[in-house]
């Protein structure tokens, strides 16, 4: 079976050569992103049947310098491998139709694609890699992959200032991950991750240093608050093939590294646990509130995505503490929900942000003030983003309300487990997560009615056009895999059996705990069916009467435009407006002063606060250093001198010590 | 886990609660006239209406998509199926740990279609209607999590089924936290089933309406859905707060019915006589009179907190 991962991998490099011998664009498009999907069946023929029939499997091999490398297949790393061969595949697929819009405006595809495939390798490299300096050299590989990935259309500066976002948060992101390895490394003088586990004396200070680092770093991969600013930035940059893999698969690279790390070290400091629920809380609530005063589809589609990560971070959470208390039910529940729920994003975020690059192409940009009635024109894309809209906000019978639950049970079965706050706390949290369920309903209600439905507000005609097939095809196969997931739970459940079993060391147990999850068909079944025969009953009445088509009530005013519709602002702006401590809410227009006004401009923006923050910090380190800038004199004799000078002053500390 | 309920009297009871939820409203409207020296329409009024709208041809708007056409159809079935999980004197017909959070989820869902149903006719008056739904209900879902979701956390049990049953007359605690429930519930009927004083059922003016600007262009079977299941949620969340009294386990199935309607007709003489002695409070109140809702169902916390012993 591994010969089916290792034929993908070679396929994927021999992708990396293709583009230089085709030159035709629009066959190289074709060609190039087929070759990465064969590539990935492959792969996914590999990962899921090692999933489903699951033995620990794990190579090793020697490498100067890096010592043994481990390529291990445990159940994180097959689940992981599984989401991001799943997503890449349909992000390959759907890249075959969209390229083609570059292609035909004159743009090269030939270095794209080539850091595209390389993005995807690199992915499924991360989430097997066992050995942590190979592990630092194929992150690094695979931030700049996406990095040119994001930067394709660089002629525009937007692209670009997007871009840079995601090149210095994925840098620091690194930074950060290579103190934590480092730390680890000196503990205990292997690079392995097994080794890293196996080790015993880890102490409190070591290990809160570990742990800080390494939430940093994979933390602003992942996107939580406060790291998330490139997240907005950078989605609107990207083409929305690679947008839908950063936000379905590449940020979720960051909760692979928190999970691993978790499962690495020993679990003593509850109040680790504790900040991350905090920090899981505060980014996925403040992340739907943004999400709902963004204008533009992947801006906000970016905002959902920090949301619905933090939605996971709580899921971690609650696994931590049940590893502190030494409660395996709370641990099972917790990465039950924070797994399944990290499978189900990826899904429906590909979902929507492929649907979202479907209206780009129709709407020639992102701003939905300047939408509406897409529905008829791409009607396939349409039920697509639909299913994910539902699936987003975590409603039944779609995936999202599964791990949901998954999660709100872990809430409950702590605060009854725990003692002292915790059950407070939890109690908090799932009101929380209920709240910002709320929230996500009437951001994505906006979203979706805005866009796909009513007239359209920029007063173009629309023509129905067609879409193209493989795009289709990807966006109603993703939006049945939401569909199955969501109905049939136990689909989902038996993907993460293997590290469940793994973490307490036992096969049955899990899907006792996660019940009744992997019984609910029944329920959504008998939902389906209701739906069913209600709407039956429906056309079977209504064939009875009169059925005819009117125009839309305009309370006697006949001269209704498409403009007078409802706009995205105006839906948003009261709940907008109750966050605005938060969200920094600004709006810039003259008041209308006479009888007969005349034409007036209204502009409203929200300026994310901690996007803000950074920005500052930014400026006041550069302020800080610009001070220090008389050492670069120009002069080369000053440069000879800081040279001697260190020279000398090497030469001190090496007579003193 | 998950059971249906082999007792042919849950289904039975279910039938009669869809039956008998028109009732209720007409009995509102009966009392509310009444109180305001009319004679007011029979409490009947409401199944006349129901039939009439499914005898009558539907029309549909020019802009209207397939949202339009299913929207109805899934908003009953939303709030239909979440009586389903209500205990009635016997087994709630479905019922599984958890359920809960399905309630609370079906809800929002019904709540989705309603919404995009009103963007799909491109009128104004509906969007404004819309976003003022969905405005009301971001405060809806923690006020019922911080009344039910407490309770659960306090008995551990998670199931509509068993939750009110562990509810005790003899234990203070639970005097206080039903007193509070009860509250909190009657502030969430007010603003998920579009009363005084977030909203006025009876205005005749599309800019002040909520529930009834959004389906100013259902008509025939389509409105009959949306108005019964209007009827349903007020009954659906009137009998939450009924239960909560634990007439059932209290009294026997028997006795227990009879305590249950008439706690439902108390409450339906309390939102007749709010909606007699008040007005509706300008939109702009509403978030704050929902706050305070929410800050009632915080006091739960400190039930929660004493209840909770280790």
């Amino acid at each position: 079976m591994i010969a089916l991962f290792a034929i993908g991998l070679a396929l994927h490099g021999l992708n990396l050569v293709v583009p230089a011998l085709l030159r035709d664009s629009r066959r190289l498009t074709v060609v190039g992103n087929l070759i990465n999907a064969i590539a990935l069946v492959c792969g996914l023929c590999f990962s899921l049947s090692t999933l489903l029939a699951y033995q620990r499997t794990e190579y090793r091999f020697e490498l100067p310098a890096a010592g043994q490398v481990v390529i291990g297949f445990d159940g994180l790393s097959l689940f992981f491998l599984f989401t991001f061969q799943l997503l890449s595949f349909a992000g390959s697929l759907y890249a075959v139709s969209y390229l083609r819009h570059y292609v035909e405006r004159g743009l090269s595809v030939r270095g794209h694609l080539c850091f595209f495939t390389l993005l995807i390798l690199s992915l499924q490299l991360v989430a097997v890699v066992q050995n942590a300096l190979i592990f630092l050299v194929v992150w690094e590989i695979m931030a700049l992959a996406a990095y040119f990935s994001i930067v394709f259309d660089r002629q525009n500066a937007e692209v670009r200032q997007g871009g840079f976002w995601y090149l210095v948060a994925t840098h620091a992101s690194m930074l950060f991950l290579v103190v934590s390895f480092l730390v680890l490394h000196e503990l205990t003088g292997s690079w392995n991750f097994d080794d890293f586990a196996r080790h015993a004396g880890y102490d409190s200070k070591t290990l809160a240093i570990v742990l800080l680092t390494g939430f940093a770093g994979f933390g602003i991969k992942a996107g939580f608050m406060p790291f998330h600013v490139w997240l907005p930035n950078a989605h609107p940059a990207a083409p929305a093939h690679v947008s839908g893999l950063l936000s379905a698969i590449n940020i979720k690279a960051g909760i692979y590294g928190i999970a691993r790390l978790m499962m690495i070290l020993p679990a003593q400091e509850a109040s680790f646990g504790w900040g991350l629920l905090a920090v899981s809380l505060i980014s996925a609530v403040l992340g739907v509130w943004y999400a709902l005063a963004q204008h533009d589809i992947k801006r906000l589609l970016a905002y959902h995505s920090v949301e619905n990560i933090g939605i996971i971070g709580l899921g971690l959470s609650v696994a931590w503490l049940g590893r502190c208390y030494a409660l395996p039910e709370l641990v099972v529940l917790g990465f039950a929900g924070a797994l399944l729920h990290t499978l189900n994003h990826a899904i429906f975020k590909g979902l929507l942000f492929f649907g979202a690059g479907n209206v780009d192409l129709q709407a020639h940009g992102g701003n939905i003030e300047q939408m509406g009635g897409f529905a008829r024109v791409i009607p396939l894309t349409a039920v697509g983003f639909l299913v994910g809209a539902i699936s987003i906000c975590g409603l039944p019978p779609f995936n999202g309300f599964v791990s949901e639950f998954i999660i709100y049970k872990s809430f409950f079965r702590g605060a009854d487990l725990l003692h002292g706050y915790a059950p407070l706390l939890l109690l908090l949290a799932a009101v929380g997560l209920a709240f910002m369920g709320g929230l996500a309903v009437a951001c994505f209600t906006k979203l979706y009615g805005i866009v796909f439905l009513g007239h359209n507000r920029a007063g173009v005609a629309l023509r129905r056009q067609g879409e193209p097939v493989s795009s289709s095809i990807v966006l109603l196969g993703l939006a049945s895999f939401c569909a199955v997931v969501g109905i049939f739970p136990g689909t989902g459940l038996r993907l993460i059996e293997p590290v469940l079993g793994e973490l307490t060391g036992t096969n049955q147990t899990s899907a006792q705990w996660a019940s009744p999850i992997g019984q609910l068909q029944i329920v959504f079944l008998l939902f389906l069916a209701l739906v069913v025969v209600i709407y039956a009953a429906k056309v079977w009445l209504q064939g009875r009467t009169v059925v005819r088509l009117g125009e839309t009530w305009g309370c006697g005013y006949t001269a209704v435009t498409p403009r007078m519709q409802y706009t995205a602002s105006g839906f948003a702006a009261e709940l907008v407006q109750l966050g605005r401590p938060m969200l920094a809410f600004t709006v810039q227009w003259t008041p209308l002063q006479s009888i007969l006004p005349l034409a007036r401009v209204f502009h409203s923006r929200c300026n994310d606060r901690m996007e803000n923050g950074w920005i500052l910090l930014n400026s006041g380190i550069g302020r800080l250093l610009g001070a220090l800038r008389w050492i670069q004199s120009g002069n080369i004799r000053h440069y000879v001198l800081y040279v001697f000078a260190a020279v000398i002053f090497y030469l001190l500390c090496a007579l003193v010590w | 886990m998950v059971r249906l309920s082999s007792d042919p009297l849950s289904w039975v009871t279910c039938a009669l609660f869809f039956a008998a939820a028109p009732l209720l409203s007409g009995i509102i409207n009966k009392v509310k006239a009444r109180l305001t020296g009319r004679v007011g329409p029979p409490v009947w009024q409401p199944y006349y209406e129901l039939l009439r709208l499914a005898r009558k041809e539907t029309v549909y708007s020019t802009s209207a998509g397939f949202i339009s056409r299913v929207a109805p159809v899934l908003v009953w079935c939303t709030v239909g199926f979440a009586a389903l999980l209500l205990p009635l004197g016997r087994p709630a017909a479905v019922s599984f740990p958890g359920d809960i959070i399905l309630f609370a989820y079906l809800l929002a869902l019904g709540r989705f279609f309603q919404i995009l149903a009103s963007f799909d006719v491109a009128s104004s008056f509906e969007g404004m209607g819309a976003s003022r739904e969905a405005r009301f209900a971001v405060f809806a879902e923690p006020i019922f999590f911080f009344t039910i979701g407490s309770l659960a956390i306090i008995t551990r049990c998670y199931s509509l089924d068993t939750v009110f049953a562990e509810i005790s007359w003899h234990d203070p605690l639970f005097f206080v936290f039903v007193s509070v429930g009860v509250l909190a519930l009657f502030f969430l009927v007010s603003a998920e089933c579009s009363r005084m004083p977030v909203d006025d059922p009876n205005t005749h003016l599309e800019l002040t309406m909520i529930h009834e600007v959004m389906i100013l262009d259902a008509s025939g079977f389509d409105l009959a859905l949306y108005q019964h299941a209007a009827s349903l949620k007020l009954l659906l969340y009137s009998s939450l707060a009924a239960l909560l009294l634990n007439p059932f386990g209290v009294f026997g199935p028997a006795v227990g019915l009879l305590v249950f309607v008439a706690t439902l007709l108390a409450l339906a003489v309390a939102l007749a006589a709010i909606e007699t002695l008040m007005a509706r409070f300008r939109l702009v109140l509403v978030p704050q009179f929902l706050l305070f809702g929410t800050a009632i169902g915080i006091l739960n916390i400190l039930i929660f907190t004493f209840s909770h012993r280790p």
